[in-house]
C-alpha cells in the first residue's frame, strides 16, 4: 500500500497529560481518511502533532511525510512541504490585511518550490475565481484576516486558503461544526474541487453530516489516544446507531 | 564643550559659560531646573549623564545662502536649501515659553539665541530633512513653526546622517498653531547606536480650535528622548501617536505633558512601542487638566510588545485632573506577541521572522494608516522593516 502520511507508535503530551499513547495511522494518496471518535479521544491533539503545534510534546514515535520524518520539522516547514492544517477555531489576527496574508503564504510557498511570486494583481485574479464559488464577499479579502467573521465565514476563508495554497495533505480539524445547511455545502464543494486523486484528506469529525458531502474511503475511530478499528464507510452507519462503545477493537490496532 | 560643566553653577557663573547676559530669564530657568541627572524625574530612564559628560566640539552657525529645492534640508543647524518662496529666516525667538519642564529646552535657546522661524504658507506640504555631518559635535538649533489661521498644513520631518558618531543633537520646536487651522507634523526617525544621540525639546501651543496632529515614528537603536510640552487653549485639540521600535542597547522614546487649559479642549494621546534586544521604551506622560478646562476630553494609552525578554518598557502615563467636569481616561500594557496567532502564519508557511514582522506592523497600523499621504504611509513602513530585518533575518526572495 502507498502512503503519503504514516504515523507510527506516537506518544504525544499536551503540558504533563499523555493524550496519543501509541497511535498508528497510514494515509494514501488520493484518499479521504476520516477520524471519528469521542470527545476527549485526542482527534485535535493528532492534528496538532502532525502540524507541529507548540502545545504538543513529542514523546515517542515517528511521523513520517513522503517518507521523510517530519518530526523535527517547524510548522512553516510542514506547511512548505506541502500539509495544511484547517484549524478548529480559526484565530483572529487584526491588522493583517487577508489578501496580504495569503498572498505572503502563497509566495512564500512558490518560492520554496523554486516558482515565480505572484504580483498584487496576479494573485488577486487567482483569490477572486475562488471567493465566488466559496460564497465569499468580494470584501472579505481587503478585511483583516478573520476579524469580526462569523464562524461560517471562518470555515469558508480556512478553505479558501486551501484552495489557493493547493496542499498535498488536509486536515480538517472539525470543519463542520458551526456552519449552517448553505455553508456546509460551500465548504464542501470546496473540498471536493480539491480532490483530484492525488491528495490526500483526514477529515476529523464528531457527526457523519460532513461524511455525506465529502465521500469517505476510510474511517478511523480514535480512541483513548490510538485508532482502534480502521473500515471502510459502512462504519459511520454502525457508528451512528451504536455509538463508540459498540466498537470492537482491531486485533492489528 | 563638556555640557557638565554647567551642573551646579550659579546663574552668574552660567551668563559666563554661556556668554550670555546674566539677567535673561532663561538662565534663571536652566539654574533652577539644573542640568539633568539621572535623578531628573522626566530623564530617569535615559542615560543623560553619560551624553552630557562627553566633550564636544561647539559648531559656528553662520546663515549660508539658501538654495532652492523642493523641500526644507537643515545640515548641523544651519539651513542650506528650501522651496521656492518659503519664508525662512533666523531671528530672535518671540515664543519662549517660561514653563517648560525640560533643562535642555532653556540650555537649547540659550545656545541658539537665534532661532530658524518657518512660517507655512496656506495648506502647504512642507518635507523637512535634517542631516548631520559633524563627529564629536554638540549641533544645537531651534525652529520656530509658525502656521496660518483656517489653513490646514503637513510637515513631513526626516533625518539623515554621514555616518557621524559621538555627536550630541539638541533641537526643537517653538510652535504656535494659529486658531482655526490644523498642523500635521510627522516625524520619521532611525538611530544607529554607534551614531548621534539626540534630545529634541518640543514646545507646542495649540490655540482657539486649533488641532494639533503630532506623529512620531521612532526606529532602530541609539539614544534619543522627544521633550514634549503641549498647551492646550480653548476648543483646542490635539492628537499624539508614537511609534517606537527599538532594538540593540537602545533607549528612546517620550516624556510628555499636555496641558489643558482653555475649555472644551481635547486631547489624544497613543504610543505603540515594539521593543527588541536590550531596548528599553520609555513613554513618561502627563496630562493635566487645570481648573481652567472645563468640559475637556483626554485619552492616553500606551501598549508595549516585548521580542526579547531583554526588553523593558518605562511606561508611566498620568492624569492630572483639577475639575470634575470632564471625560478623562488612561491606561499601560506591556505583553508579547500572541502565540495562536504566530502559529496560525506559520503553519500557511509564513517564517517565523515575517510572521512576527506582520504582526508587529499589524499592531503599529493603527498608527501608521492615519498617515493619510500613501507615499509618507509606504516609506514609513519601509523604515520600519528595515530596522526590524537588522536585527532579524530577512526571507531569501
Amino acid at each position: 500500500m502507498k502512503t503519503v502520511l504514516e504515523i507510527e507508535n506516537v506518544h504525544a503530551k499536551i503540558g504533563e497529560k499523555e493524550i496519543l499513547k501509541g497511535l498508528n495511522l497510514k494515509l494514501e494518496p488520493g484518499k479521504v481518511h476520516a477520524i471519528m471518535g469521542p470527545n476527549g479521544a485526542g482527534k485535535s491533539t493528532l492534528s496538532k502533532t502532525i502540524v507541529g503545534h507548540y502545545d504538543v510534546t513529542l514523546t515517542g514515535g515517528d511521523i513520517r511525510y513522503k517518507g521523510k520524518s517530519i518530526n523535527d520539522m517547524e510548522p512553516e516547514e510542514r506547511a512548505l512541504e506541502g500539509i495544511f492544517l484547517s484549524f478548529q477555531h480559526p484565530v483572529e489576527i487584526p491588522g493583517v490585511n487577508n489578501a496580504y496574508f495569503l498572498r505572503t503564504a502563497l509566495n512564500a510557498k512558490r518560492r520554496h518550490e523554486g516558482k515565480e511570486e505572484l504580483n498584487a494583481a496576479e494573485f488577486l485574479r487567482l483569490m477572486k475565481s475562488h471567493l465566488e464559488m466559496l460564497g465569499m464577499k468580494s470584501d472579505m479579502i481587503s478585511r483583516s484576516l478573520n476579524e469580526g467573521f462569523s464562524g461560517g465565514e471562518k470555515k469558508r476563508n480556512e478553505i479558501l486558503q486551501m484552495l489557493i495554497l493547493e496542499p498535498e495533505v488536509i486536515i480538517l480539524d472539525e470543519i463542520d461544526s458551526g456552519l449552517d445547511i448553505d455553508a456546509l455545502r460551500a465548504v464542501s464543494e470546496g473540498i471536493n474541487k480539491m480532490k483530484d486523486g492525488k491528495r490526500s484528506f483526514l477529515v476529523i469529525t464528531h457527526y457523519s453530516r460532513i461524511l455525506d458531502y465529502i465521500e469517505p474511503d476510510y474511517i478511523h475511530v480514535l480512541k483513548d489516544g490510538r485508532i482502534i478499528k480502521t473500515a471502510g464507510p459502512e462504519l459511520v452507519e454502525q457508528l451512528e446507531d451504536k455509538g463508540y462503545e459498540s466498537i470492537e477493537e482491531d486485533s492489528a490496532s | 564643550m563638556t555640557p557638565d560643566t554647567l551642573r551646579n553653577k550659579s546663574v552668574e557663573e552660567l551668563a559666563v559659560l554661556l556668554g550670555t547676559d546674566v539677567r535673561e530669564p532663561q538662565l534663571k530657568k536652566l539654574h533652577d531646573l539644573g542640568l539633568p541627572s539621572k535623578k531628573s524625574e522626566a530623564y530617569r530612564y535615559f542615560d543623560i549623564e553619560t551624553l552630557l559628560c562627553r566633550e564636544y566640539a561647539l559648531l559656528d552657525y553662520i546663515p549660508k545662502a539658501i538654495q532652492e529645492s523642493d523641500h526644507v534640508e537643515i545640515v548641523d543647524g544651519t539651513v542650506v536649501s528650501a522651496p521656492k518662496g518659503m519664508r525662512i529666516f533666523y531671528e530672535a525667538c518671540k515664543h519662549v515659553e517660561m514653563e517648560h519642564f525640560d533643562p535642555l529646552y532653556y540650555l537649547g535657546h540659550l545656545l541658539s539665541p537665534h532661532v530658524i522661524t518657518i512660517e507655512i504658507d496656506g495648506d502647504a506640504h512642507v518635507e523637512i530633512v535634517h542631516r548631520f555631518t559633524r563627529s564629536n559635535a554638540l549641533i544645537n538649533y531651534r525652529i520656530s513653526l509658525e502656521n496660518q489661521s483656517n489653513r490646514h498644513a503637513i510637515v513631513y520631518e526626516r533625518f539623515e546622517d554621514d555616518a557621524v558618531r559621538d555627536t550630541l543633537v539638541l533641537y526643537g520646536y517653538d510652535m504656535r498653531i494659529a486658531p482655526n487651522s490644523t498642523l500635521r507634523v510627522l516625524k520619521t526617525q532611525t538611530l544607529h547606536p554607534e551614531n548621534y544621540a539626540m534630545v529634541a525639546s518640543h514646545n507646542v501651543h495649540v490655540e482657539r480650535e486649533a488641532n494639533a496632529l503630532l506623529k512620531s515614528f521612532d526606529f532602530g537603536g541609539g539614544l534619543g528622548l522627544q521633550m514634549l510640552r503641549i498647551v492646550l487653549e480653548d476648543h483646542a485639540h490635539v492628537e499624539a501617536g508614537h511609534l517606537l521600535y527599538l532594538n540593540s542597547e537602545s533607549r528612546r522614546g517620550t516624556v510628555s505633558q499636555i496641558i489643558h487649559k482653555g475649555e472644551h479642549a481635547t486631547s489624544s494621546q497613543e504610543a505603540k512601542n515594539i521593543l527588541d534586544g536590550h531596548s528599553r521604551g520609555i513613554f513618561d506622560a502627563l496630562i493635566r487638566v487645570d481648573h481652567s478646562a472645563k468640559y475637556s476630553k483626554a485619552h492616553q494609552n500606551s501598549k508595549a510588545v516585548l521580542l526579547d525578554e531583554s526588553a523593558y518598557m518605562a511606561a508611566k502615563p498620568q492624569l492630572e485632573i483639577y475639575i470634575d467636569e470632564l471625560e478623562a481616561s488612561h491606561g499601560s500594557t506591556t505583553g508579547q506577541l500572541d502565540k495562536k496567532q504566530l502559529f496560525y502564519l506559520q503553519s500557511r508557511g509564513i517564517s517565523v521572522t515575517e510572521a512576527r514582522k506582520m504582526l508587529v506592523i499589524a499592531f503599529a497600523n493603527t498608527l501608521i494608516e492615519k498617515v493619510k499621504d500613501s507615499r509618507q504611509q509606504e516609506r514609513i513602513k519601509e523604515e520600519f522593516e528595515k530596522a526590524f530585518y537588522t536585527v532579524h533575518k530577512k526571507d531569501a526572495s
